[in-house]
C-alpha cells in the first residue's frame, strides 16, 4: 500500500519552543489513523503543516509521494481538513457555504452542485440547504463543518477534534460517516479529546506528546506496551455499595474506573502485586454480588495515562 | 476563477436586508435633512444684503450721484476696471449681481437670471438714476449677451434690463446628494478594515488557506467583490436622490460613476492597508478617525468655503474634498471641464489606492495566515 502521507523530522519552532519537535510518521492508504495527545501537544501544529496553512520550520511533509512545498496546489487539492474551531459563514446558507469551498477545489457546473448536495446529505443536513448556520445548532455546525472539507473528495482528510462540544446524537453521526468516508476510499487523520472514539474508529494511533511521537501502533500494540500493569474486570449485579476509595486504597491498586452501564468495575494494578483476594473481599465486605472475574487488556486510558504521565482531558 | 468566487462570495455574506436597509436609510435621510435644512444657505448669490453692481458710465452722471443714489436702496456700485465683457462674465458667474451700461441714451442693466429679489432691488435704482439724470427716452438695441431680454416695467425705453443666465450652481439638495453619497462610500472603510479580520475570526481563513488558491486570488477576490457590492449600493443612494429628490446629477452619468467607483476602490484599499498595517482592535478605532475628519474637512456636513482658515486648509487633503469637487465639476462645468475635474479626481485615488494596495500585500506575504 502507497503512503497518502509522509512526515519526515517535522519540526515547527515558535522562538525557542518546539511546538513539533522532529516528528516522522507514514500513514498509508485506507487508515483511520488517530492523533492522540494532552492540550498543547502539538497535534493542530502538526496538522496545520500539513495544510499549509503555516510554514515548516524544519523536515518535509510528502502528500500522496510529493513535497509539499514544491507542490502546494497538488498538495492542497487532495487534502480535505476539518478545522478544530468551525469555520462556516454565518451568513450563507449551508447549501452556498458547501458550494463555494468546493468550488475553489476546481468543481464547477453539474458536478459542483451534484457534490455539494452530496456532502450535505452525507451529514445529514440534506433538508437544510437553504437554511443559515446561524441558525444551527453546535452539533449541526460541526456537521456543516465536515461537509465544506469533504465534497471535493480529497484522499487525505484530517479532522481537528470534529466532535467538540456536541450532543451524543450527532457524535455517532460523525463517527458513522468517519467510517463511511473512510469505506469509500478516502484516508483518514482523526483528533479527539475522546479516548472512546479513538478507540472505536482508529486503525492506528500516534500517542503525540510535547511535540513528539511516544508511541505509535495498532490498538493492540499500544495495549501491549504496558506489560508491567493487570487489569481486572469485575462483573457486579449491581453498583450499590460501591467504595471507589476503598479499593485505590489497596496495595498495587493504580486506578478504578466504574462502568455503570456494564456494570463493571476495572482495576489496574502493578502486575507484580498479587491484591485479587484483598480486591474481592472488600467488594464481599460491602455487600456487592460478583458475577464475573475476567483478565482484561489495559484501556488506552491507561496507555496514555502511563505513557505521557498525565490525562487526556484536562477536565 | 477563484478570483471571480470569493468575490461573490464577498457580496452573499452581505445579504443581510436588515443592515442593508439601514445602511440606504441613512444617507437618504441625511440628504434629506440637509438638504432642505440648509438650503438657505445656497440662494445662488452672495449673502442677502449684499447687492454689488457693476457699472460703467459713458453719460454725464457723476460717480457721486450714482453713489448717492445706490446708498439709498442699500445698493453697492462700482465701476468696472475692466470692459463690459469682462463685467459681464463676472455678473455670470456670481460674484456680482448685475451690470450697468450707463449711456446718454439710457441704461441697460445686465442682471443675474438667479438672482431675482436682487434684480428687483436694483430696478428701482434704474428707474431713479434715469429720471434723475435726465437721460433721453430713446434707448438702442443692445446685444443680447446669452440671456432673455425683459423690459422693465414702467421704464420701457428708458431702462433695458436684460438678464443673463447665470452658470448654473448646485442647490442645496444637489451639493448634498453629492457629498451625502461620498460620504457613504467613505464609510465604508470600517467594513473593509474588517474584512481580513472577520476571515481570522471566523475561522474560514484557514479553510481559505488550505484551499488550492494564493493569497493573491483572496485579497483580490475580496476587494473586487466589495467594489462591485458597494458600487450598486451607490447607485442605488444616486438613483433615490436623483428621482426621489430630483437632484441634480448632470447628463453624464458614465463619468460621475467613474469617480463614484475610484473614491470606492480608494476607501476600500485604505480600510484594508489600515488593517494590515495596524493589527487588532486599534484599526478600527483608527480608520473611524480617518473617516470623521475627511467628512468634516471635505464637506459632507456642512459647505467648505475656501477663506484659508484652518477648515479650508485643511479639506484639501481629504479625499472627499476633491472627489467632491470633481463631481461638482462634471455635473455643472463645460465638457472641457469635466473631463479635466475627473481624471484629476480618478488618478489621485486610483494612484493612492494603489499605494496602499501593495503595501498590504507587501505585508500579507510576510504573515503567517491572511
Ligand atoms: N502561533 C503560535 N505562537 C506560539 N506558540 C504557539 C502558536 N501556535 C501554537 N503554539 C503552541 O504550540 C503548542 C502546540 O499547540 P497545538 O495547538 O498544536 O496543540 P494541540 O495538540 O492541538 O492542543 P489542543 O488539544 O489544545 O488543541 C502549544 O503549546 C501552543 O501554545
Ligand atoms: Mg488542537
Amino acid at each position: 500500500m502507497n503512503n497518502v502521507l509522509q512526515l519526515k523530522q517535522l519540526t515547527k519552532t515558535y522562538g525557542d519552543f518546539a511546538a513539533v519537535d522532529q516528528l516522522s510518521l507514514s500513514i498509508k492508504e485506507g487508515e483511520i489513523f488517530g492523533f492522540l495527545g494532552a492540550n498543547g501537544a502539538g497535534k493542530s501544529t502538526t496538522i496545520h503543516m500539513i495544510a499549509s496553512l503555516i510554514p515548516i520550520t524544519k523536515g518535509e511533509i510528502e502528500v500522496l509521494g510529493k513535497n509539499i512545498v514544491k507542490n502546494r496546489r497538488f498538495a492542497k487539492s487532495n487534502i480535505g481538513i476539518v478545522p478544530q474551531e468551525i469555520a462556516i459563514y454565518e451568513d450563507m446558507t449551508a447549501y452556498e457555504n458547501v458550494r463555494f469551498f468546493a468550488g475553489l477545489y476546481g468543481l464547477r457546473g453539474a458536478l459542483l452542485k451534484s457534490r455539494t448536495e452530496e456532502a450535505l446529505a452525507f451529514v445529514g443536513l440534506d433538508d437544510k440547504h437553504r437554511s443559515f448556520p446561524r441558525d444551527f445548532s453546535g452539533g449541526m455546525k460541526r456537521r456543516l463543518n465536515i461537509a465544506c472539507a469533504i465534497a471535493h473528495r480529497p484522499k487525505l482528510i484530517i479532522m481537528d477534534e470534529p466532535t467538540v462540544g456536541i450532543d451524543p446524537q450527532s457524535r455517532n453521526y460523525i463517527l458513522e460517516s468517519v467510517k463511511k468516508l473512510n469505506a469509500m476510499g478516502s484516508t483518514v487523520i482523526y483528533t479527539s479529546h475522546y479516548m472512546e472514539e479513538v478507540e472505536e474508529i482508529c486503525t492506528r494511533i500516534a500517542i503525540i506528546d510535547h511535540g513528539k511521537i511516544i508511541a505509535e501502533g495498532t490498538q493492540a500494540q499500544l495495549k501491549s506496551i504496558i506489560t508491567d500493569q493487570k487489569t481486572i474486570g469485575i462483573e457486579v449485579r449491581t453498583m450499590e455499595g460501591l467504595n471507589l476509595e476503598k479499593l485505590s486504597g489497596i496495595a498495587g491498586v493504580r486506578s478504578v474506573e466504574a462502568n455503570e452501564e456494564r456494570r463493571e468495575i476495572r482495576v489496574s494494578s502493578d502486575a507484580e502485586v498479587n491484591n485479587l483476594n484483598r480486591i474481592l473481599k472488600e467488594l464481599l465486605a460491602d455487600g456487592m454480588e460478583i458475577r464475573a472475574v475476567e483478565e482484561r487488556q489495559p484501556s488506552l486510558e491507561t496507555v496514555f495515562l502511563t505513557l505521557t504521565g498525565r490525562s487526556l482531558r484536562d477536565n | 476563477m477563484n478570483i471571480w468566487r470569493i468575490a461573490v462570495k464577498e457580496m452573499l455574506v452581505s445579504r443581510d436586508v436588515k443592515m442593508l436597509l439601514f445602511m440606504l436609510a441613512t444617507p437618504v435621510l441625511l440628504m434629506l435633512i440637509l438638504g432642505t435644512v440648509l438650503s438657505n444657505a445656497f440662494s445662488g448669490s452672495q449673502a442677502a444684503g449684499d447687492i454689488r453692481v457693476l457699472y460703467i458710465s459713458e453719460s454725464g452722471v457723476t460717480a457721486d450721484e450714482l453713489a448717492a443714489q445706490a446708498e439709498a436702496k442699500g445698493v453697492i456700485l462700482e465701476q468696472a476696471s475692466s470692459g463690459m465683457e469682462e463685467s459681464l462674465r463676472e455678473v455670470q458667474d456670481g460674484s456680482y449681481t448685475g451690470f450697468m451700461m450707463i449711456k446718454e441714451a439710457g441704461i441697460h442693466y445686465y442682471g443675474n437670471s438667479r438672482s431675482k429679489l436682487e434684480n428687483g432691488i436694483v430696478n428701482g435704482l434704474l428707474t431713479g438714476i434715469a429720471e434723475r439724470s435726465k437721460l433721453e427716452a430713446t434707448l438702442t438695441e443692445l446685444p443680447n449677451e446669452g440671456g432673455a431680454a425683459a423690459a422693465a416695467g414702467g421704464n420701457a425705453g428708458l431702462v433695458k434690463e436684460t438678464l443673463l443666465e447665470g452658470s448654473p450652481r448646485p442647490g442645496a439638495m444637489d451639493y448634498f446628494a453629492i457629498a451625502v453619497t461620498t460620504m457613504s462610500i467613505f464609510y465604508y472603510a470600517a467594513t473593509a478594515g474588517q474584512l481580513i479580520d472577520n476571515e481570522r475570526v471566523r475561522n474560514t481563513a484557514a479553510r481559505l488557506l488550505a484551499a488550492p488558491v494564493s493569497k493573491y486570488e483572496i485579497f483580490t477576490g475580496k476587494v473586487i467583490g466589495n467594489v462591485v457590492l458597494n458600487t450598486l449600493f451607490v447607485a442605488v443612494v444616486v438613483f433615490i436622490s436623483k428621482y426621489m429628490y430630483d437632484a441634480n446629477w448632470g447628463s453624464n452619468m458614465g463619468l460621475v460613476f467613474l469617480v463614484l467607483i475610484s473614491l470606492i476602490v480608494f476607501t476600500i484599499s485604505m480600510g484594508l492597508a489600515i488593517s494590515y498595517l495596524i493589527k487588532g482592535k486599534a484599526a478600527g478605532a483608527v480608520i473611524m478617525i480617518i473617516i470623521q475628519l475627511a467628512c468634516l474637512f471635505g464637506g459632507s456636513y456642512f459647505q467648505v468655503v475656501d477663506n484659508g482658515d484652518f477648515i479650508s486648509v485643511m479639506s484639501r487633503y481629504s479625499p472627499l474634498t476633491w472627489s467632491n469637487e470633481a463631481l461638482v465639476g462634471i455635473i455643472y462645468g463645460n465638457d472641457s471641464g469635466e473631463l479635466f475635474a475627473a481624471s484629476e479626481a480618478i488618478l489621485l485615488n486610483i494612484g493612492i489606492s494603489a499605494a496602499l494596495l501593495a503595501a498590504s500585500i507587501f505585508i500579507m506575504r510576510r504573515r503567517e495566515g491572511l
